[in-house]
């Protein structure tokens, strides 16, 4: 790692104290949980400038608790800390999210945490995904007091998230889902440790008589700047029941809605064409969790 | 088969050992007092003219030591490459070591050594350099025409070498033949990926006599061409042996820009200077050549090849290095020689790119060609009805066959018609449906291919070093030390050669140990590659122990009063023949090393001269031939035809390598390299940026090659023992076909599963999809 | 600026001086010359620089030394106690899972956390485990089928 323009590492053991920091540096604070991506930003040149590191692990984020708003997860808890936890285990519901956990390699899952994978708002991590489809909320605190950002809205562009100055990411709740529901998650990739080519997460909730109530298409991986829904897939689930024929008819939706790049890895039209494909069989996948 | 006892043990040595514990025997390991790091400041342009570097605010910074530009560096231009003599005619002498032309971006232009890496990286930061950026080309056919920059003034249309080889008469040929089959295929570039980089150190004495310890597969090319470039004796340059290496498999077989920026550097601020490479310098100092090969084939209805034409096309980027003789080896041991074919004509063209430069790599021209003749036989047999199998060995060579290549050799050994059958029977090749048969989303498929024809070694090449040494010394406990300058780079030969020393002076194999080397004090050997070490270095290894065993037997005839020829090494001892008297080597050996006189109950007893001194064997010769393994894999795969994503299932490995001296290092070799030539197939590519030239997979993110994830469940290795009559032991070689063949097999099978035959690799499961329809 | 930190490298107290930005990598191998964990492309894509940090398996490369106020670490260098290898590090020499050896030491260290988790793991799970871990040499093969036999003849949490 060069970071040669970093003069101070600081390990603040209070929020406030984060906060004082990022006033005082600026533009030229970097928050670091894990570190796992720092090298990541500095190939891609997005770390010029930097002078203070803030490592944000001794703030007490680490915490993993059930309430009634839903799964509360602290921003610094890491992938092998969730991938623990009973509610991720069995919930069926968070299926996308115990599938996505599972991919990054036992290093990386070791310390990347929660809130760093979301707050680095890069397209081809599958964390995002999986956590968009179970409508993930993500908590963050700044100057102004903390609000509460849905998912959707937390990512605005290529590496670009919408916290303001000065604000940083403390948690995610996962709030309790409708009906019966089930998620899936799958990711397209070259060996066992890259990021996604693609990668989809759905989630079908039903009601008792097995009528789609709420569902939701994701797809991640360079199919655009963020995950984005796949919307029209998801109104054709709507109030259905689940056959075979709609989840084919619902997965010839997704493209709609897509604007896949075209990079070294893969063309727009090859990530169009998977994209159908994993999401027939995400479908499947979170259907079959709910027998 | 000889008897043997050692030879043909899965031995384990004491570098596995080590290892398991840290491995402290890497050259990146080395570590001198007083030690300065350098870095190289690399071009952001492919094609560009350096017209002013100002280096003043980094020598400034405080702890910089030196700042070397290409105004510093003797401009004596040179070709890297390790295993051929400096200025051989059939290399290209076109690289600087600092040029004020920067052909590929990447490309040095200026360093600076300083007390750490990060100062040293700083001070990069603070060098100004203006450059003229010029006009850049990417690819071969644009370098080819008319008005394309010109990269090489004596380059006309960039053609930096246009071998031909013509055999029989090639349209008569055409004419004979009843059905005739063209296409294209290419290959990519791919990276060796060893994984410990490229790095050194080097210091230089106070009379500017340099040490260098580097990551590198040739010890006395790296003397060569360093003492070249820098226009210093031979003698002044010491390359001291690393006891192992992090890998190489080719890509550490030449000159890199860092030992002579190092030894400047170091020269000038006479302190050791350390260079080592990042991953993303790594990706752009090496790689296997990409060659595009347009193949046409003339045949016979019963399957009997009457012509082939072929022509050659190999992107050496920006200087020719080994892509001189990439090209050979690739048109004749890629192409021409594998199968029997009277008339034949070959064309090679190495043209210059603004694209990194090329290296050595595992198979050295060969899987390239394999590529395009295994896939193309395949095309052949689907379209005529014909079996491959009857189809390849029709063609194929015969044992005793002269050697196609130099027909002062023979195929002495040559199992190639085994390995195909018994391969097949494994696999149960019988029970393959009809290509595209298959039903299901995910379908299966088999497919095989071979390298029917490959060297153990450079025996008869032109202009390459083909030549061994050895020095094996008793100590007086019984045990050898052996020294011998071929860089054991994780192929194990810090074993096997003890082993073949071992059987030779009937010791036990750990009984001898691979000790210290440097230039200046054992013989010349040529690089750790072309599969030679085992045969070649063996060979040589194999001699000395036997000068040993001979100063051994003549003074153990002088302790037992008995003649030579009476004595035999066996188990450690000097055992007389005829009757029970023996004595340990320890015992033959102290008294060779014990004072002339000697004191005992009796008094002073001298000894005689004729028992005295250190018994030591050395040996320094070329290998008697070069005899051809032959080597055969099968594999079962699957591909996903709504995705395009192939996973292999199963492989089937046979290879005739004479024998193995080493039957679990050989396996090692054959599963590595497999890995290897199926991230080849499937995935690894080193992709640059259209416009800018700049490497857009430069680290492992990036560039994909297998995790243990992707690899097949099962890997068989079955081994057809020969007696190779040249070879030590009877051995020939193994270590690049088991690499070179899992492309063509596995374009093969997909073929089989799925009917849709790539022409490009690696075979992206995109490709897959689009020669399905869907895309 | 440099500024201490304190830390447990196989068992014995560290207390050095590190700058803001260098990695345990850079402190194991220069500072405290502990050459185990290899260098194989500083960016956490090839596992040689494997350590553990709390029992927990990271890329050396990519961990902050200033973040590991109090922690413990454990190199290859600790996995030998008095002269005994670790059951794995035995495996990987009989199985003849060394080649070069340069991703060895990542490799085992990975393989040491996934075993302390995993009873008698199968193949399948091996290779997921040391999914994070490249060798160029061997095909795995050797490698998984070392682990495997470490796995049958270790207990559960041994480190
Ligand atoms: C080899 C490798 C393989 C990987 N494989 C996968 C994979 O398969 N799937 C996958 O999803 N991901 C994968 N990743 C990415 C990995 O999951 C992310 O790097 C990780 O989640 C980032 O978390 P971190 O805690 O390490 O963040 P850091 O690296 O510490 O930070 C990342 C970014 O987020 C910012 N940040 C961190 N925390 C906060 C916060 N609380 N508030 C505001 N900003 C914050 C930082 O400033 C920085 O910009 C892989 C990464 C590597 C290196
Ligand atoms: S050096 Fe850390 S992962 Fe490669
Ligand atoms: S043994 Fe060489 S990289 Fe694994």
């Amino acid at each position: 790692m060069s970071l040669a323009s970093v003069k101070e590492y600081f390990a603040p053991d209070g929020t406030e104290k984060v906060l004082e920091l990022l006033e005082t540096y600026g533009d030229g604070a970097l928050i670091v949980a894990g570190g796992s991506f720092v090298h990541g930003l500095d190939a891609r040149d997005l770390l010029t400038g930097v002078e203070a590191l803030i490592d944000i692990q001794n703030l007490g984020l680490g915490q993993i608790t059930l309430e009634a708003a839903g799964l509360s997860i602290g921003a610094t808890v890491t992938f092998s800390e969730l991938r623990q936890d009973n509610e991720i285990q069995t919930a069926t519901a968070l299926g996308a999210v115990r599938d996505a956990l599972n991919c990054p390699p036992l290093q990386i899952r070791n310390v990347a945490t929660i809130g760093g994978n979301i707050a680095a708002a890069c397209p081809y991590f599958d964390l995002p995904t999986a956590l968009m489809s179970v409508d993930g909320v993500v908590q963050a605190c700044g100057p102004d007091g903390t609000r509460e950002i849905e998912m959707q809205a937390f990512f605005s562009s290529l590496f670009q998230n919408s916290l303001v100055a000065g604000e940083f990411v403390t948690g995610l709740l996962l709030p309790p889902l409708p009906g019966r529901s089930s998620s899936a998650f799958i990711k397209l990739e070259t060996n066992a440790n890259d990021l996604a080519i693609v990668n989809v997460a759905v989630r079908v909730s039903l009601d008792e008589s097995g009528i789609c109530q709420q569902a939701r298409v994701v797809v991640g991986g360079g199919v655009a700047e963020t995950p984005i829904r796949a919307t029209a897939a998801e109104t054709v689930l709507q109030g259905e029941r689940m056959t075979d024929e709609l989840l084919q008819s619902a997965s010839a939706e997704v493209p709609s809605d897509l604007q896949p790049m075209s990079d070294h890895r893969a063309s727009a039209a090859y990530r169009s064409a998977v994209a159908k494909t994993l999401t027939k069989r995400a479908l499947a996948r979170a259907l079959a969790r709910l027998d | 088969m000889t008897k043997t006892n050692v030879v043909g043990q899965s031995v384990i040595g004491p570098d596995a050992l080590e290892k398991v514990r840290g491995g402290k025997g890497f050259p990146v390991n080395v570590n001198l007092p007083g030690m300065l790091h350098a870095k190289l400041l690399r071009s952001p342009y492919a094609h560009a003219r350096v017209l002013n570097i100002d280096t003043s605010e980094a020598e400034k910074l405080s702890g910089v030591k030196a700042v070397l530009v290409p105004g510093d560096v003797p401009q004596i231009k040179f070709c890297p490459v390790y295993f051929v003599p400096t200025m051989a005619p059939s290399m290209i002498q076109d690289m600087l070591v600092m040029s004020e032309t920067v052909r590929y971006a990447g490309q040095p232009v200026a360093a600076v050594a300083a007390t750490s890496p990060e100062i040293a990286e700083q001070a990069l930061q603070l060098i100004d350099v203006d450059y003229e950026e010029l006009e850049a080309v990417f690819d071969t056919d644009s370098a080819m025409q008319n008005g394309a920059p010109r990269l090489h003034e004596e380059a006309e249309n960039n053609i930096a070498k246009n071998p031909v080889f013509e055999f029989g008469d090639l349209e008569a040929g055409f004419a004979d033949a009843d059905h005739i089959f063209e296409g294209t295929y290419k290959t990519q570039r791919a990276h060796t990926c060893y994984m410990e980089p490229r790095v050194c150190v080097v210091d230089s004495d106070v009379d500017g006599r340099l040490t260098v310890h580097s990551s590198m597969q040739h010890m006395f090319g790296l003397r060569e061409k360093l003492a070249f470039v820098l226009d210093l004796p031979e003698s002044m340059v010491n390359v001291i042996k690393p006891p192992y290496i992090g890998g190489g498999f080719g890509g550490k077989l030449d000159l890199g820009y860092i030992e002579p920026v190092a030894a400047l550097l170091s020269l000038k601020t006479e302190k050791p200077v350390r260079i080592e490479q990042t991953r993303y310098e790594d990706f752009i100092t090496t790689t296997r050549n990409p060659i595009e090969v347009y193949l046409k084939t003339g045949i016979k209805s019963d399957g009997t090849f009457t012509a082939r034409y072929a022509r050659s096309t190999l992107d050496c980027g920006a200087h020719a290095t080994h892509g001189a003789e990439v090209i050979m080896v690739h048109g004749m041991f890629g192409i021409l020689l594998p199968y029997r074919c009277v008339n034949q004509t070959w064309e090679g063209r190495t043209v210059y790119t603004n694209n990194m430069i090329g290296g050595g790599y595992r198979g050295y021209g060969s899987p390239q060609g394999a590529f395009a003749i295994e896939s193309q036989i395949d095309e052949i047999c689907e379209e005529l009805g014909l079996d491959p199998i009857e189809f390849r060995l029709k063609n194929a060579h015969k044992e005793g066959d002269p050697h196609p290549f130099n027909p002062e050799f023979t195929l002495s050994t040559y199992r190639f018609e085994d390995c195909l059958r018994q391969a097949a029977a494994r696999i149960d090749w019988g029970q393959r449906t009809p290509a595209g048969s298959a039903t299901g989303t995910i379908k299966r498929g088999i497919g095989f291919g071979c390298q029917a024809l490959w060297v153990s070694g450079c025996m008869g090449f032109p202009d390459i070093y083909e030549h061994s040494g050895a020095i094996i010394k008793l100590n007086p406990d019984g045990t050898a030390n052996l020294s011998n300058a071929t860089v054991d780079m994780g192929s194990g030969q810090n074993v096997t050669l003890c082993q073949i020393a071992a059987e030779e002076l009937g010791l036990q194999a750990d009984q001898v140990r691979m000790t210290y080397a440097d230039t200046e004090t054992v013989p010349f050997d040529a690089p750790s590659h072309a599969s030679r070490v085992t045969y070649s270095a063996g060979t040589a290894v194999k001699a000395a122990a036997a000068n040993v065993k001979k100063r051994l037997l003549e003074v153990a005839g002088v302790m037992l009063e008995t003649t030579v020829d009476d004595l035999k090494v066996q188990d450690g001892h000097v055992c007389h023949q005829g009757s029970d008297r023996k004595l340990s080597i320890a015992e033959v050996v102290k008294r060779a090393e014990s004072p002339f006189v000697q004191m005992t109950a009796e008094g002073p007893q001298p000894t005689t001269i004729g028992e005295k001194g250190t018994i030591i064997g050395v040996a320094s010769m070329a290998p008697p031939s070069n005899p051809s393994p032959s080597s055969v894999e099968f594999v079962e795969i699957e591909v996903d035809t709504e995705t395009g994503v192939v996973k292999v299932l199963k492989v089937v490995f046979a290879h005739d390598i004479g024998k193995v001296i080493n039957p679990s290092a050989a396996q090692g070799q054959v599963e590595g390299g497999f890995q290897q030539g199926m991230g080849y197939a499937l995935m690894e590519n080193i992709l640059f940026d259209d416009e800018t030239g700049a490497c857009l997979t430069a680290d492992f993110l990036d560039y994909k090659m297998p995790t243990a994830v992707e690899m097949p469940p099962v890997i068989d290795s079955i081994f057809i023992e020969s007696d190779e009559p040249t070879g030590p032991f009877g051995a020939k070689s193994l270590s690049e076909p088991c690499c070179t063949v899992p492309a063509p097999a596995i374009a093969n099978a997909i073929y089989n599963a799925v009917g849709v035959r790539v022409r490009e690799l690696p075979i992206t499961p995109e490709k897959i999809l689009a020669g399905l329809g869907k895309l | 600026m440099k500024k201490s930190v304190s830390f447990e490298v196989n068992g014995q107290h560290q207390e050095l001086a590190v700058a803001p930005s260098e990695t345990l990598l850079q402190v194991l191998r220069d500072q405290l010359r502990l050459v185990g964990a290899k260098r194989g492309c500083d960016s956490g894509g090839c596992g040689c620089c494997t350590v553990h940090v709390d029992g927990k398996a990271v890329y050396s490369c990519m961990t902050f030394a200033r973040s590991l106020q109090n922690c413990k670490v454990t190199t290859i260098e600790g996995l030998t106690k008095k002269d005994e290898l670790d059951p794995l590090q035995t495996a990987f020499v009989e199985q003849g899972a060394v080649q070069c050896g340069y991703c060895t030491c990542g490799m085992i260290m990975s393989a040491k956390e996934f075993l302390s988790k995993h009873e008698q793991p199968d193949e399948d799970q091996i290779r997921h485990a040391i999914a994070g871990n490249l060798c160029r040499c061997t095909g795995y093969h050797k490698i998984v089928r070392a682990i495997k036999i470490a796995g049958q003849t270790t207990d559960l949490a041994g480190e």
